[in-house]
């Protein structure tokens, strides 16, 4: 794109034969209403501004803390039983572990914390009590020699749930013996 | 008429100003305004757009009096309020988009393009307002910039973030298109000799 340096020094001096100043647009009252109009638009958006911000905030604010409220108040059965087994409190735990040797290891492990004579016997609790455990004695011996002997799954599984219920009936009552006990 | 790079304003006028006093703020305005909005209407040629950059310029002006040191003439520090708010209209993404399409328009050699008018045959009088308006705005603003206002290349890259050979480049484009104006009598020449090739 070759031009001639005298086309150039003319097209520059015609450039520049244009007048350096035209009627403004409009004179210095209607420039000071036109600032202030934009002064005030722009408070305006200013103010609307921080107020779309004040309430996006909040919103914000209430959803988390709805979502923290719902999550703190939902009930979580697995956790609460877990924790309950584990350290021992005295609440009974039946039902929430999942297999039939869960509920049975929650259940003995409650029991075993417990003393091993209250402090007042009764004749007709301690006859009951003594009762359940000669039963689980008696299939805890099933369960070894039908385990030995590789039984059918589903039979080592009824055994063990009937141990589990006899476990559990033997833990309401000592749960039961302890309250008589805790109420003196 | 004073270009707007040799206006001067006197120092106690501009303190009056700068203190709020109305009456000086007004001699001013009056003082700057025909040469800003002049140089404004070159660079840009929509005139809504240029009144409101006008606009911009002149509550800059005010807002900014009191950091004005006195270095450089007043129009001098006036007229670089003015070329940055030109060009920064320019460099807007929505603006960036126009002038991508009028440069796609450009790399296809079209000079038949919808801005510009058919070139008046060579008796009648060339209006160079026209043909300035008639150039993409970013040829527009360096043919102007680099040959009316005095900046170099190096200057005008800078306001645009480009570099020196993009500056040259749009000063080549707009003079060649510029040249078509103001010596129409190629143009005729060419469809003389198309024709004389049609007849021969």
């Amino acid at each position: 794109m070759y031009i001639d340096p005298e086309q150039r020094q003319n097209i520059a001096r015609r450039l520049r034969s244009l007048p350096q100043e035209t009627r403004q647009p409009y004179d210095w009252i209607e420039f000071r209403r036109r600032a202030r109009e934009r002064a005030n638009a722009s408070s305006r958006r200013g103010v609307n501004g921080k107020k779309y911000a004040t309430l996006a905030a909040a919103l914000v604010v209430a959803v988390m803390g709805v979502a923290a409220w719902i999550r703190l108040t939902r009930p979580d059965m697995s956790l609460s039983a877990q924790s309950d087994a584990t350290s021992g409190s005295g609440a009974v735990v039946i039902g929430p572990p999942d297999t039939v040797e869960a509920r049975a290891e929650v259940a003995e492990r409650w029991l075993a914390s417990l003393p091993d004579e209250p402090i007042v016997v009764r004749v007709g609790t301690r006859a009951t009590i003594a009762g359940l455990e000669d039963r689980i004695a008696q299939l805890d011996d099933f369960l070894s020699m039908a385990r030995a002997e590789g039984a059918q799954p589903a039979k080592l599984t009824a055994i063990e749930e009937q141990r589990t219920r006899l476990v559990n009936s033997l833990v309401q009552v000592r749960y039961a013996e302890t309250l008589v006990s805790a109420s003196r | 008429m004073t270009k707007l790079v040799e206006i001067e304003i006197p120092e106690d006028l501009l303190r009056r100003a700068c203190a709020g006093d109305v009456a000086a703020q007004a001699a001013v305005y009056t003082a700057t305004a025909p040469a800003a909005f002049a140089l404004i209407r070159r660079l840009i040629a929509n005139r809504a757009m240029a009144e409101d950059l006008f606009q911009d310029t002149m509550m800059t002006m005010f807002q900014c009096l009191p950091e004005f040191r006195g270095e450089a003439p007043f129009g001098a520090w006036l007229r670089q309020i003015a070329v940055s708010k030109c060009l920064m209209y320019l460099r807007s993404p929505w603006h960036r988009a126009r002038l991508h399409l009028e440069s796609n328009d450009d790399a296809e050699g079209t000079y038949g393009s919808s801005t510009l008018v058919t070139p008046a045959p060579v008796a009648e009088c060339f209006d160079v307002t026209k043909a300035l308006a008639s150039l993409p705005p970013t040829a527009r603003v360096v043919v102007w910039l680099y040959e009316v206002e005095g900046y170099t290349h190096g200057e005008i890259a800078g306001f645009f973030g480009r570099s020196v050979s993009f500056s040259k480049s749009q000063l080549a484009r707009a003079h060649l298109r510029l040249r078509e104006w103001f010596e129409p009598s190629r143009g005729e020449e060419t469809c003389t000799s198309i024709q004389s090739n049609g007849r021969t």
